[in-house]
């Protein structure tokens, strides 16, 4: 299929993933252009990671998307598990969080990458192997001859999730989905697989959607950022003008969140904010603005309306957003 | 793997030891004196006396119990006390029923309950899924004679197509022998069936809801070839390991099934030597069986060995 | 990850407490009915089930005196079945009660009291469970002769093992405990812990357990009399009336269908029962199905 560098990665309009009692996500819509990098943020439940499994097509039983997912020419939500089945791992892949669990423990991890060059590119076994040996040089891992023929619980957290990112990345997919890729390792560990994956992507040209509740790595990898709260997009824009000047009151409590060097006073006296409340359940959503029983500024508009994400590039669902592009959030 | 196999193959034979010192302090220490049992109540003491010393049975026991095993390492299982006819003998001629019985049952188990368990798994929530666990817990519910004794009277007494009991053997007709099998095989394959159908659901299930089933889909499996690519060959491990355990069942069930089609396998004789207070014969008979079932589970210990990297290099 | 743990299993939940309650009350309906059936067998019986009335010979079915019939030697179906559940009862519940107690202290012993108390029983378990409890049986009756109490003792050996290993595994993951952890440091010893706080939160598998052996009970114990090596009369089993069947009438009569049907009800019950009060009592023991 010709590649139209005009046609984005995914264009995902209105989409609405459920499953008869709940709804996770409740009308997303963004565009993630050619080699454009997104993240997208939200604590656990904001239905982030529903999200990219509707993407994937790898809802759990009884999951069922409404929408459109614009992929590679074709509607995604339309196309049935067989027909997805042959695009995954080759135009689009995803990166779990959990690499452990996430590779077949009683399978070499040589084999298990090898078999998705195999299944997509229709390579005999010798010139598969080889792909992965190369393959696995590239994202930096050691002994690479020998490792091939290692099983995922003899190797390091670290290299497991190099070996992931291997078969997400062995086809050179168009879009890459990355959910939570590092929460799982040590903290040393994150920041190299991190730059590895970076790295990675770029070299493919592949578009990248990455999902974290870790904002610096956002701001680090990404040139937009999403910020979901219960199944919406509440903001949308520029990583650097959302970071800076917030216009959701949402995401200024999720900054302010976020320890840093600045707000970690080493005499104790840290200001470290949280936002009161907790998320709300699924199935007893508030009305109007989802948000609002913990927002600082809620008005009985609030209460009754749903706000909708403008249009323009910089955009936020709030009534009462902070503050106006290109003026300085007071502090 | 040398390691992990070396430690399996001692705790194969610490269980055997343990296995016969239970079995003949059983006998021979419970029991009483062994040649007043096989002589009976009306014996005399003199009488007792010549039969216990012409087999040594008046020995302390430790002796005695070194003497069978040595016997029993050197393939002498001892003789009856009436015929004369060695155990060995006596176990070989009834070998050829129970084995194929045995065996059959539980692979006609397995061959029905992996699919229909990975069909009620993967229906879960559905009618069709509780449909299937529930003639799974009703047929975990009954005894196994009793589906062999409905059996025979479905297919041999009202439809007349196979013999309600009774052995042709093999040399005489295998065609016979099998037709007399095919009754008991059904009745023992149904009820294994019916438990391990619901472990097999149970272990797809578990394999299913895995994470790395979902990285298979992610990199381009359907959903069916993750479950029967990756999910079967994970949730191999659980089911061997149940059928390690279940192999005592089916001794236990190819036990009563023999006696309903009044097959002339191992059990029949064992209970006829209990009957005829046979002592040697039941002891060598017994230790026989369980060094079998011991060595069954030693196997799949290896195997899962065999199927699990991380059991493998654990040891 | 995270977001599918919180959200996925609302729908699937929803249905199955459904199909739960339906397991239990069945299996309590089940049970209750068969408790009640050997309750009242000792107060009345529609006649004498052990005395052959010969001018009553095989009756069929459905008779005002007699519901179900009569048997080869003129003895009431019925009778003997309600005395049979009795057997059922006394064996099974007997083999499991022992098995409970031998089972709860070697696995509690093996939880609390160390590496070496932990490998011994353990292995001596794992051996145990290897050894056909049918064939144990037949080397009991051999030895001690037939009767309801070698055939507890036999189930006893048979179970307990299976026992051990499960109250051994369920103490294991209480005594890591934070709880556990803070009680040690209040001093308390380690007979209080068991007793104060582990026994009471494994309370729920063992009642579970304890009810699918007693299910597994009366099979084994049916099965043996079937042999013939489990109880005699006047003792009367559903076993041996189905052997008595076979023996006497011929497997087509439906004398053949009366004790099985009796045991099929009754152990399902038990399963039933212990498989919804382990959803009940036993969250962490739930099936994701």
């Amino acid at each position: 299929m010709q590649t139209n560098s005009a046609r984005p990665a995914i264009e995902v309009r209105d989409l609405v993933v459920g499953n008869g009692d709940v709804t996770a996500v409740r009308g997303v819509s963004f565009t993630i252009p050619q080699g454009g990098r997104m993240g997208l943020v939200g604590e656990s439940g904001s239905g982030k990671s529903m999200t990219a499994l509707a993407l994937m097509g790898l809802l759990p039983m009884g999951w069922s998307t409404r929408g459109s997912i614009l992929h590679d020419g074709v509607d995604l939500v339309t196309q049935s598990d067989r027909a997805l089945s042959s695009r995954r791992g080759r135009t689009l892949s995803m990166v779990f969080q959990d690499p452990l669990s996430s590779l077949n423990p009683v399978r070499r991890v040589g084999d298990q990458i090898s078999s998705v060059i195999r299944r997509h590119t229709g390579a005999d076994k010798r010139t598969a192997e080889a792909q992965t040996v190369e393959l696995m040089k590239q994202m930096n891992l050691p002994r690479a001859e020998q490792l091939v023929r290692a099983y995922p619980h003899e190797i390091s957290g670290g290299q497991r999730q190099r070996i992931m990112i291997a078969m997400a990345l062995a086809c050179y997919p168009q879009l890459i989905i990355a959910d939570e890729p590092t929460t799982a390792l040590d903290v040393t560990v994150q920041k190299q697989v991190l730059r590895l994956l970076n790295g990675a992507v770029r070299d493919r040209g592949s578009a990248l959607l990455m999902i974290t509740h870790d904002l610096p790595i956002i701001a680090a990898m990404c040139d937009t950022v999403a910020v979901m709260y219960a199944g919406r997009i509440v903001e949308i824009g520029p990583v650097q003008e959302v970071f800076r000047n917030p216009r959701h009151h949402y995401t200024r409590g999720l900054l302010d969140s976020q320890p840093t060097m600045d707000n970690i006073a080493l005499d104790g006296s840290s200001r470290l904010v949280s936002i009161p409340g907790m998320v709300p359940p699924l199935h007893a959503l508030p009305t109007g603005c989802a948000f609002n029983p913990r927002c600082p500024a809620a008005t009985d508009k609030c209460r009754e309306q749903m706000p909708e994400l403008g249009a323009e590039a910089l955009r936020a669902a709030c009534w009462h957003p902070l503050a106006k592009v290109g003026e300085v959030a007071a502090q | 793997m040398a390691i992990y196999a070396l430690r399996k193959l001692a705790f194969f034979l610490g269980a055997v030891f343990v296995a016969s010192l239970a079995i003949f302090l059983l006998i021979r220490g419970a029991g009483g004196n062994v040649a007043a049992i096989v002589l009976g109540k009306d014996a005399t003491a003199d009488a007792i006396n010549a039969l216990a010393h012409t087999y040594g049975l008046d020995r302390p026991l430790p002796v005695q119990y070194f003497d069978w095993i040595v016997n029993m390492l050197h393939g002498d299982l001892g003789q009856s006390f009436r015929t004369k006819e060695s155990v060995a003998d006596l176990v070989t001629a009834r070998l050829s029923v129970s084995i194929p019985l045995a065996l059959s049952g539980l692979i006609l188990g397995l061959i029905i309950a992996i699919p229909v368990g990975t069909y009620a798994a993967r229906n879960v929530g559905k009618p069709s899924g509780a449909v299937l666990a529930l003639i799974s817990q009703i047929g975990i519910a009954v005894p196994v004679f009793w589906a062999g004794i409905l059996l025979s009277v479905l297919f041999g007494v009202k439809l007349g197509w196979l013999p309600t009991g009774g052995w042709i053997d093999w040399d005489e007709s295998p065609v016979g022998a099998i037709r007399s099998l095919v009754l008991p095989v059904l009745s023992l394959g149904l009820i294994m069936a019916a438990v391990l159908i619901r472990y097999v659901r149970s272990a797809v299930l578990d394999v299913m809801n895995q994470d790395y089933v979902r990285t298979a889909r992610a990199v381009g499996m359907t959903r069916t070839q993750a479950l029967l690519q990756v999910g079967l060959r994970n949730a191999a491990l659980p089911i061997v390991t149940i059928v390690g355990l279940q192999i005592a069942e089916l001794i236990g069930g190819t036990v009563i099934i023999e006696m309903v089609f009044s097959l002339p396998g191992l059990s029949r004789m064992i209970l006829a030597n209990v009957a005829a207070r046979e002592v040697i014969v039941v002891q060598s008979t017994v230790m026989l069986i369980i060094v079998f079932v011991i060595f069954v589970n030693f196997v799949v210990d290896l195997l899962y060995g065999v199927l699990d990297p991380r059991i493998r290099n654990a040891a | 990850m995270t977001d599918i743990a919180a959200t996925a299993p609302i729908a699937p939940k929803k249905r199955r407490r459904l199909s739960l309650n339906a397991t239990l009350v069945v299996g309590i309906v089940l049970t209750i009915g068969f408790l009640v059936v050997a309750l009242v067998s000792f107060f009345w019986l529609p006649s004498n089930p052990n005395i052959p009335v010969i001018k009553n010979r095989m009756l069929p079915p459905f008779l005002p005196d007699h519901w179900l019939g009569t048997d080869g030697l003129g003895r009431d179906i019925v009778a003997q079945l309600m005395v049979g559940a009795r057997t059922s009862i006394l064996v099974g519940a007997g083999g499991a009660t022992v098995s409970l107690i031998l089972g709860t202290i070697t696995g509690l012993i093996a939880a609390a009291y160390g590496k070496l108390a932990d490998e011994t029983i353990s292995r001596g378990a794992d051996i145990m469970l290897s050894i056909p409890g049918m064939v144990t049986a037949l080397v009991l009756a051999a030895t001690m002769g037939s009767g309801a109490l070698t055939t507890i003792f036999a189930l006893t050996a048979f179970f307990t093992p299976s026992f051990t290993r499960v109250i051994r595994s369920a103490a294991m993951s209480v005594l890591q405990e934070d709880f556990i952890t803070s009680a040690k440091l209040y001093g308390r010893g380690k007979l209080f812990i068991l007793a104060r706080h582990v026994i009471p939160n494994i309370a729920g598998v063992m009642i579970v357990q304890f009810t699918l052996y007693f299910a597994a009970g009366i099979l084994t114990e049916a099965g043996l009399s079937y042999l013939g090596v489990g109880v005699t009369r006047p003792s009367i089993s559903w076993g041996m009336m189905l052997n008595e069947a076979q023996q006497t009438v011929g497997i087509s009569s439906p004398l053949a269908i009366w004790p099985g049907l009796a045991i099929v009800l009754v152990v399902l019950g038990l399963n039933l029962l212990g498989d919804g009060l382990r959803d009940v009592l036993d969250p962490k023991l739930k099936r994701r199905s």
